[in-house]
Order: C-alpha cells, then sequence, then structure tokens
C-alpha cells in the first residue's frame, strides 16, 4: 500500500494562538481515516492545511506526493473537498454547479452520471435554494467527486443534517469507500467514525492523542465490558465473591444494581449467574455493555463530545 | 481559460435569472428616463437627461452590482466552495466586470435609442467614442466595487463605504443636478470624484461632440482605475468572511482613485474642466426647442415675410412656416409669442477694434485687453450684434477670445479677426504706438503689425497669419490728408499681401483714403474698401468697376458721425437708450464729461473740414448703392466715441438718412455682411437650416429705421440670451 498522506510534527498558530500543536499522522491509499474530536480541536485546521488552502506553521507534508504550501494548485486539481457550510448562488442549478466546477479541473466526470449516483436525478434542474438540506450536502458530496478525485476530503459532511438523512449520506460515503478512494474525514459523531472509518484519530487541544481501528482503540484503551445486574433481594453486608476476571465492583446504594467490569465478561458472567442462583438473590435483569469510542474518548479526555 | 468562459458564462446566466439585477438594471433607469425627460425634454435637456441615466445606471452598476454582490457572495460562503478548487480569484473578479458590461449596455442602448425616438434627441455623433467610454466608465466603477468587497469585513461595512462614496458621486457629479448651480468651491471638490470626469466626459462627447483624443485624460483615468482596481483586489481577495483584513486596508481604494485625485489636483490649478462646463451648458442652452410665433421677418435678402412662425430646434432654424404653424406644444417648443416684433438675422459688424475702448477715459482700466474684450463682445450681444470683425486687435488675444466664444465657454458675438493690420513703417496704424513705452511698444507693434518691406516679406507674413486662424486681413493705404501725412504701403508690397491673401483664401479689407487708394485696392483685388474717400467724390466708373469685380464697400458712417459730434462738443448719440444699456456707464459718463469740457482741447477749426468730409460720405454711399455697389456695415468702433455693441444700428440709420432704403441697408448689416465674411452658408438670413443667430426687435425696422435700436430678444446659435444678466461677470463692483 501507499501512503496517500504523510504528517510529521504539523503546527499552525494563529497569532498566539496554537490551533494544531505538533500532529503526525500517515494515511494509506485506499483507506478510510478520520479526525475524531469535539469543536476547536483543530481537525477543520489540520484537513484545511491538507486541502491547500491554509499555509502550516511548521511541519512536513506530503499530499498524494505533493506540498499543499507549495503546490496547492496542482494539488486541488486532484483532490476533491466536502466542505462545511457552503453554499452555492440560489438560482443555480445543480447541472450548472457541477458543469461549472468541472471545467475548473484537468480531469473531470460525467456530471449526469455524478448527479445519478448521487440520487438527485429529480433535482437535476432546480435551483440550489429549492433544494432540502440533504440534498444541499449531497451536491457538495458531487461538488467533491467532480474531477474524479482519488483523495476526497470531507469535513464534518453530516453536522447539522437530520438522523435520517445522515444515514443517506452514511451511505453514500460507503460507496466511496467501496470504490478504493483515500478518504479523510472529520467528525464529532463518535458513530460515524465508528462505522465509517478504518482508522481513527482522536484530537484534542491541537493534538493527537490516540489513534489506530476504532476496534484497536477500543481494546487497548478500554479492554473491558461492563456488566450490569439486577437483582431482587438487597445484597448482604458480606457483599460478592471474588468473581473469575472480575475487576472493579460497585454495589448500588439499594444495594439492588451490581457493576462488575471484566476483560473476559462471558466467563465472569457465567460465575455471576451461578451465585445469584445460588445465594436467592433473584436475578432480575442482566446488561453486557462493551466501551465505545465515546468511552475511549472521555477515558482519555475526561470530557465529552458533545457538550 | 475554460475556466474563466465557463465560470462567467454561468454568473451571466445567473444575473439574468436574478430579478433585482433585472429592477436595478432595467426598471430604475428606464423610471429615471421618463420622468426626467417628461419634466425637462424640450429639445437640449434630453442630451444632459440621458447623460445622468446613464451615469446613474453605470454608479449604480459599480457599486451595488459589482460591490455589494461580491461582499455578499463572501459573506454567504458562496466562494469558499471555490476556495478550494484550482481556480485563481480572477475570474470572479474578471466576471463581475463583463457581466457590469453585459447587464448595461444593452439598456444603454436602449436609452438613447428612446431619446432618439421619443424626445428627438439627435443620434450621438461621435457613437464610437461614447460606446468606448461608457465601457471604461463601467470598468472603472465595476473595479471599484470589487475593491469596496476586497477591503470591507462585513455587509455594514460595505453599505456604509458604498454610501459614503456613491452619495457624493450621484449629487456632485452633475448627474443629478447641473454643477453650475453649486457654489465653485464645490465644484472643484466635484473634480475630485471619478463620476465628475465621467460625467463630463459623456456630456463632451454627446453634447459637444468631443472624441476620445479631448477626452483621453479622463479616459486614462479610468483605465487606470480599472488596471489597479483589478490588480489590488486580486491581490487582496478573501474567499471567507472568517478572513479578516486590515481596517487601514480600506486605504487602498484612495490608491485606486488616485488618478482623479490627480486629475482633480490640477484642476484645481487650470480649471479648465468648469471652463468646459460652462461650454457644456451653453450647448444644452443652444438645443432648446422654441417657436417664435407670428412674428414678421426680414429674410437677409432683402425680403420680408409679413407673417410667420419660426422654430428654432438644435441651434438651427428648423421650419419657417409661413400659413398655418403647428402650435408650440405640437412640435414640443417653448413658445416665444412676438406678435408686433421683427425678427431679423442677426447684426453684423465688419470692422470694429476691440482693444480700442470707444469713449474718452483716462481710467487704465479701459485700455486693458485682456480684461475689456470679453465685456465688449457680451455688450455686442447684448445689442443684438452676433458677428464682429476685428480688423486690427493683438493677434494672441484674438485666438483665444475667437476659441472661447466659438466654445461657448464665453457668452459672447462670434468673433472674425484679421489679427495684425499691414502698413508701412510710419504708416498710419503706427502713430498710435508712439506714446507707448519701449518695452510695451515692441510687443504691442508685433501683435497688432506688420511692416513688411518686401513683396516677399510679405508674402511670408501673410502664410505665418494663416495657422493662427485668421479670418482675413487688412491692410493700410491712407497716406493721410492735410497736415497729417502717413507713409504709405509700397504698392508692390500691397499687391504681394493681396494676393498672398487670396492664395491662402484670405478676404483682404483695405482701408483707403482716397481715390488713389481705391484704385489701387481695386486693381490688386482687395475684397473690400473700407472707409472710402473722404475729400473726393468717387466717379462712377470706380464703383462700377467695384461691382464688376464684387466688391464690398464699407462706409463707416458712424466713425465719421461720432468724430464730427465731438468736435462740436455734442454728446447726443451717446444718449440713445441702447447706447447707455450697452455700457459701460464710467465710459459714457467719461466721453461726455471729457467732450463737453473741452479737455480733449478746442477741435473747433477742423469742424468745417469735418463736416464737408462726412457729407462727402454721404454722398459716396449713395452713389455706391445706386451703382450697385455690395454695401455692409461697419463702424470702426473703439474709434472716438463708436463704443462697443451698439454700433450697426447707427450705421444703418445713417445709410437711411443718406437716402438709402431700409431694406438695402439692414441687408448690409445682415446678408450682405455674411457674405464678405464667407459664412453665408450659416449666418445673416433667416432661413431653414440656417443658425438660429437671430434679433428680434420692436416694431417693424424695414419701416422705421430707428426700431434697429430696440432690442427684444436675442439668439445666438439656438440660445436665447440672457440679456439682463450678460454682464454681471463684468461689471461687479
Amino acid at each position: 500500500m501507499e501512503t496517500a498522506i504523510s504528517v510529521r510534527g504539523l503546527r499552525k498558530t494563529y497569532g498566539t494562538n496554537e490551533a494544531v500543536r505538533g500532529i503526525d499522522f500517515e494515511v494509506q491509499q485506499g483507506e478510510v481515516f478520520g479526525l475524531l474530536g469535539p469543536n476547536g480541536a483543530g481537525k477543520t485546521t489540520t484537513v484545511e492545511i491538507l486541502e491547500g488552502i491554509r499555509q502550516r506553521t511548521a511541519g512536513d507534508v506530503t499530499v498524494l506526493g505533493l506540498d499543499p504550501d507549495q503546490q496547492s494548485r496542482q494539488l486541488k486539481d486532484r483532490i476533491g473537498v466536502c466542505l462545511q457550510a457552503t453554499n452555492l448562488p440560489d438560482k443555480i442549478t445543480v447541472r450548472e454547479a457541477l458543469q461549472m466546477f468541472a471545467a475548473f479541473y484537468t480531469r473531470s466526470a460525467d456530471c449526469d452520471k455524478l448527479i445519478d449516483r448521487l440520487q438527485l436525478s429529480e433535482k437535476r434542474n432546480a435551483h440550489y435554494t429549492t433544494l432540502s438540506g440533504g440534498q444541499k450536502q449531497r451536491v457538495a458530496l458531487a461538488l467533491a467527486l467532480v474531477n474524479e478525485p482519488s483523495l476526497v476530503f470531507l469535513d464534518e459532511p453530516t453536522t447539522g443534517l437530520d438522523p435520517q438523512v445522515r444515514l443517506e449520506i452514511h451511505s453514500l460515503i460507503q460507496e466511496l469507500k467501496d470504490s478504493k478512494r483515500t478518504l479523510v474525514l472529520t467528525t464529532h459523531y463518535i458513530e460515524e467514525a465508528e462505522r465509517l472509518c478504518d482508522r481513527v484519530a482522536i484530537v484534542d487541544q491541537g493534538k493527537i492523542i490516540a489513534q489506530g481501528s476504532p476496534r484497536e482503540l477500543q481494546e487497548r484503551y478500554l479492554g473491558k465490558s461492563r456488566i450490569g445486574v439486577d437483582v431482587e433481594q438487597p445484597v448482604g453486608p458480606e457483599g460478592l465473591p471474588a468473581f473469575l476476571f472480575a475487576e472493579k465492583t460497585v454495589i448500588s446504594d439499594d444495594r439492588k444494581t451490581v457493576t462488575i467490569e471484566s476483560p473476559a465478561p462471558a466467563k465472569t458472567l457465567v460465575e455471576i449467574v451461578k451465585w445469584i442462583d445460588q445465594s436467592g438473590l433473584g436475578l432480575e435483569d442482566i446488561r453486557l455493555k462493551r466501551p465505545t469510542l465515546e468511552d475511549v474518548f472521555i477515558e482519555l479526555t475526561g470530557k465529552k463530545l458533545r457538550d | 481559460m475554460k475556466s474563466y468562459i465557463t465560470y462567467i458564462s454561468t454568473q451571466l446566466r445567473l444575473t439574468m435569472r436574478d430579478r433585482t439585477v433585472f429592477i436595478f438594471t432595467l426598471l430604475f433607469p428606464l423610471m429615471f428616463f421618463f420622468i426626467f425627460g417628461q419634466t425637462a425634454g424640450k429639445g437640449g435637456a434630453i442630451n444632459q437627461v440621458v447623460t445622468m441615466v446613464l451615469v446613474i445606471g453605470v454608479l449604480g452598476g459599480g457599486f451595488f452590482g459589482g460591490g455589494i454582490r461580491a461582499t455578499m457572495e463572501r459573506e454567504q460562503n458562496i466562494l469558499r466552495r471555490f476556495k478550494v478548487a484550482p481556480i485563481t480569484p480572477m475570474p470572479i473578479i474578471l466576471s463581475s466586470l463583463v457581466s457590469g458590461l453585459v447587464n448595461y449596455l444593452p439598456v444603454a442602448l436602449m436609452i438613447v435609442v428612446l431619446a432618439h425616438y421619443r424626445y428627438e434627441m439627435p443620434w450621438p455623433k461621435q457613437w464610437l467614442s461614447l460606446a468606448v467610454f461608457l465601457i471604461a466608465g463601467v470598468l472603472a466603477f465595476r473595479s471599484l466595487g470589487m475593491m469596496i468587497a476586497a477591503v470591507v469585513n462585513s455587509m455594514q461595512e460595505s453599505q456604509v463605504i458604498i454610501q459614503l462614496l456613491y452619495l457624493p458621486m450621484l449629487f456632485l457629479s452633475g448627474a443629478t443636478f447641473p454643477t453650475s448651480m453649486m457654489p465653485t468651491w464645490l465644484q472643484m471638490v466635484s473634480q475630485f470624484l471619478p463620476s465628475t470626469h465621467l460625467f463630463q466626459g459623456m456630456q463632451l462627447i454627446i453634447v459637444k461632440q468631443e472624441g476620445l483624443l479631448e477626452n483621453g485624460w479622463k479616459l486614462a483615468a479610468m483605465l487606470a482605475t480599472t488596471v489597479v482596481g483589478i490588480l489590488v483586489s486580486f491581490i487582496l481577495f478573501r474567499w471567507e468572511k472568517e478572513e479578516k483584513i486590515k481596517a487601514s486596508a480600506k486605504a487602498w481604494l484612495l490608491v485606486v482613485m488616485l488618478p482623479f485625485f490627480v486629475m482633480g489636483a490640477y484642476q484645481s490649478y487650470t480649471r479648465d474642466n468648469l471652463a468646459k462646463n460652462k461650454g457644456i451648458e451653453r450647448e444644452l442652452r443652444r438645443r432648446h426647442t422654441r417657436l417664435i410665433t407670428d412674428v414678421r421677418v426680414f429674410v437677409g435678402d432683402g425680403s420680408v415675410i409679413e407673417r410667420a412662425s419660426v422654430l428654432v430646434k438644435n441651434g438651427k432654424i428648423e421650419e419657417i412656416f409661413t400659413g398655418q404653424a403647428p402650435t408650440a406644444k405640437s412640435v414640443n417648443a417653448d413658445e416665444e409669442s412676438a406678435a408686433g416684433k421683427t425678427l431679423m438675422p442677426g447684426l453684423i459688424d465688419v470692422h470694429t477694434h476691440l482693444s480700442a475702448p470707444g469713449g474718452y477715459t483716462d481710467n487704465p482700466d479701459y485700455y486693458n485687453p485682456d480684461k475689456n474684450v470679453p465685456r465688449r463682445m457680451a455688450a455686442y450681444l447684448f445689442s443684438g450684434v452676433t458677428g464682429v470683425k476685428s480688423l486690427g486687435d493683438g493677434l494672441d488675444l484674438m485666438e483665444k477670445q475667437a476659441k472661447l466664444l466659438a466654445s461657448g465657454e464665453q457668452l459672447g458675438a462670434e468673433l472674425f479677426y484679421v489679427g495684425p493690420m499691414f502698413t508701412a513703417e510710419g504708416g498710419h496704424g503706427t502713430e498710435f504706438f508712439k506714446l507707448l513705452p519701449e518695452q510695451i511698444r515692441v510687443q504691442a507693434m508685433a501683435q497688432t503689425l506688420r511692416m513688411p518691406k518686401t513683396a516677399a516679406e510679405a508674402a511670408q507674413q501673410v502664410a505665418e497669419l494663416k495657422p493662427h486662424g485668421v479670418n482675413g486681413l487688412k491692410a493700410i493705404l491712407e497716406s493721410g490728408y492735410g497736415s497729417t501725412v502717413f507713409n504709405r504701403l509700397d504698392t508692390t508690397v500691397y499687391k504681394a499681401i493681396v494676393a498672398a491673401a487670396k492664395a491662402q483664401g484670405l478676404p483682404v479689407s483695405t482701408h483707403t483714403g482716397d481715390l488713389r487708394d481705391i484704385n489701387d485696392a481695386i486693381d490688386a483685388g482687395s475684397t473690400s474698401i473700407e472707409h472710402g474717400a473722404l475729400h473726393n467724390e468717387i466717379p462712377a466708373e470706380t464703383f462700377a468697376r467695384m461691382k464688376a469685380s464684387g466688391m464690398y464697400y464699407d462706409p463707416t458712417m458712424t466713425v465719421y458721425e461720432a468724430v464730427l459730434a465731438t468736435a462740436q462738443r455734442k454728446t447726443e448719440l451717446l444718449d440713445r437708450s441702447l447706447v447707455q444699456q450697452a455700457g459701460p456707464f464710467g465710459l459714457i459718463q467719461s466721453s461726455k464729461q471729457w467732450i463737453q469740457s473741452g479737455k480733449l482741447g478746442d477741435w473747433s477749426p477742423r469742424v468745417p473740414a469735418l463736416t464737408d468730409g462726412y457729407a462727402m460720405a454721404k454722398k459716396n454711399l449713395l452713389n455706391a448703392y445706386q451703382a450697385g455697389v455690395t454695401l455692409v456695415t461697419g463702424s470702426d468702433a473703439g474709434n472716438a466715441t463708436v463704443s462697443h455693441g451698439p454700433t450697426i444700428h447707427r450705421e444703418v440709420e445713417l445709410w437711411v438718412e443718406a437716402g438709402i432704403p431700409n431694406n438695402a441697408a439692414l441687408q448690409g448689416a445682415t446678408g450682405n455682411a455674411s457674405r464678405l465674411l464667407g459664412v453665408s452658408n450659416r449666418i445673416g438670413f433667416v432661413r431653414k437650416g440656417y443658425e438660429a443667430t437671430l434679433v428680434l426687435v420692436d416694431g417693424d425696422p424695414t419701416k422705421d429705421i430707428s426700431a434697429i435700436e430696440r432690442i427684444s430678444r436675442v439668439f445666438l446659435k439656438g440660445e436665447m440670451v440672457d440679456r439682463t444678466n450678460i454682464f454681471e461677470d463684468y461689471d461687479k463692483k
């Protein structure tokens, strides 16, 4: 596999404010790479540097073998970008917009096919202002693909869209993923990253605090699942026995709910069920919760992604 | 290239869909056009209206179509999308310029067409210059709009800056009301605004039929603004509203308008444009449409139309209705009701000296030609004398005055001139300079006299005068009488002067004193005889020769009468109403005082000879008339008490006194004189297609010659002269 993007020691300062404080990562061709982090973490700044629309302060950056600062025109010609919060003129039609942008590039896709692919066929000749939010976002995606790019940047592609539309966009991105393009995605939606990304970098306060595949991260940082048990009778003062693999056992105030963490939840679970059965406390409910990226994030930063 | 074409063509399609563009670029200008046109649409004003509407369109398109739009596209995150595409800001900037042109030019064309068909505006003669100038204007103001977008950080800021620039440019440029209504200092301020130059340039092209060359600096300034505007807005271009620019960047606006500040500074020094504005306004007044109704017309060839209506339009006599005349309203004209009055061609004085005061005074103010000639030309116009020939004045001053009068920057009679007079060393004409101090004398004589010693020198001097725009030459043959004797121009040299002049196509006026002079003038082929002979009766065969060769006879009776009256210490001539009206008051008072008090010395011994001479002049005049010689009126104003302005009126009265019929005398002051000046194809007659250079008098001078002094109206090239205020600039205390 070849490297599509390589970032070493990237820094960006605005006056005294350090937006990006030394970031390193690589993206391989065909990979879907996610930058996950809260608003203001430096994700957008980072991708805009990669897109060649913002100059870096320090560090080495190579995108498709080009330096985005020095060769921004060549780079822009080869990448696709779906920016957050852009607009088109009110009275432009979908087709006109695609054709106009297609004219800017050396390579260009067949606009009509692109329209069909993004399920905009019915809106082909509709004015931009008449489109719904989801349709506008699909137009933005289409514009990012108008030059048949091998590398596509998607900056917060679903922010502000309702859940139904978000799913639509997700399936479109999934299609892109299947077409062997390299995708760089920024998002503050954990599910989006978990669902779409091959690899994720968690960004906070201008730094990458963890990176890997979603599963790797979960295992590396939170290798423990959590087992919750509700019982009918309160647990006695003698407490619980030491179950196999059980770590960190917490009993609730009313002594009717027990939370147990375990790196091997299946084995621990069998013992718990047996013990409850034997002690006659009466099993009311049982839950198994695997750790999520959100948990990883909270674990790593001590804060939630969405406040 | 592909990206430019696609971007620009897409933008054009988008502006076509934009209803606000339609309203601002089409409906508003048309609305203005019809409102202004309906209220001020008679004659010349429509030119003004068209210029106004066109300039308002250029300003609106530049500031709102260009500036606000570009800011809005950035604010609405539209430009942001283009930032990630591999293009520079250039297609975006150029597209604004191109849309400006595409949206505006059809409207401009439509307005000119409407003005032509609806309000009878003549087609602009310099239409190509107009188109180029207008295109440069659109580009300059669009660039200015793009510059504004480049230096503002928000819509609010752009609104403020646009209002700060747009409003003064709208109100001070002449685009909403004539700049002449503003005080001079404000007019000077307006010279620093680009729109003023746009407006004036368009007026000069539409109204004064100037080309691009005359407006080269204005054009260059607009192009400079365009180029600098494009470059700077390219460099400062921002794709996103989040990218803020320093407040100091607004200084770039001043840089872009720098060419106009330079022009403004230059104008505050020369004031050329203020003078040009006067010329434009003059031209607009000249284009007024007017119907002079129920008037008696003296045509200029001796014939009379007892009742007619004369339509004056675009400075010309459009039509003379002798039967049923249309109503003024139906021909979109102002009516000048003139029953009981007589309309004549403007009077012409073919013999004047404009630098001399025409009265007796020791006030040096009256001897300064630069100060006095403009007022004297105004006094002629005031008196209905619309054509004046100077037969001997400083060449430079005449050249300058003729231009100012022709362009309309200065209001006065049309000036024809010979510049210096040809005479002998010590000949007549040189005596006036003897009293002057050495330094002034050399200069004054160089301006006013030519004293060639050889035929070759004469020919060369004539050739040198031609490029100064002289309308003829004057040679002096008179060598004095009795105790006053002058050197006489050598006949060979004189003949060489006349021959050289004829070769240049210049008429020659020969100043004669006696019969010999007249005969020499006839032999040489002089165009006119000035004065004639006071001491000889000119024989019939001489007049026959004059008639045969088509020569003109200008008896200058007025100056003889004035000299005789002075010798007799009579001042009644100075008490005539028209003389007093034309003034200047101080000069007339002074003349009267000098004559009555005997300050001039005792002239009584000269009275008998002057009386005889005057009688002889009268006799010769009548003989000339009876011999069929073409007579023309000259006054020799500037001499004695023949003050400038009300001159020819007395001349024709004296002719009638001498026995010449009224119509023949009036013809000498109109049609005949215009022929002598070589302009009988445009003035001197009340005929269709001729210049509307006319005088309207109370009564009927064909029956009562004194009616000629009762001036009711004067028209110069279509303008009804504001006689009441004509001396305003000169007689301020």
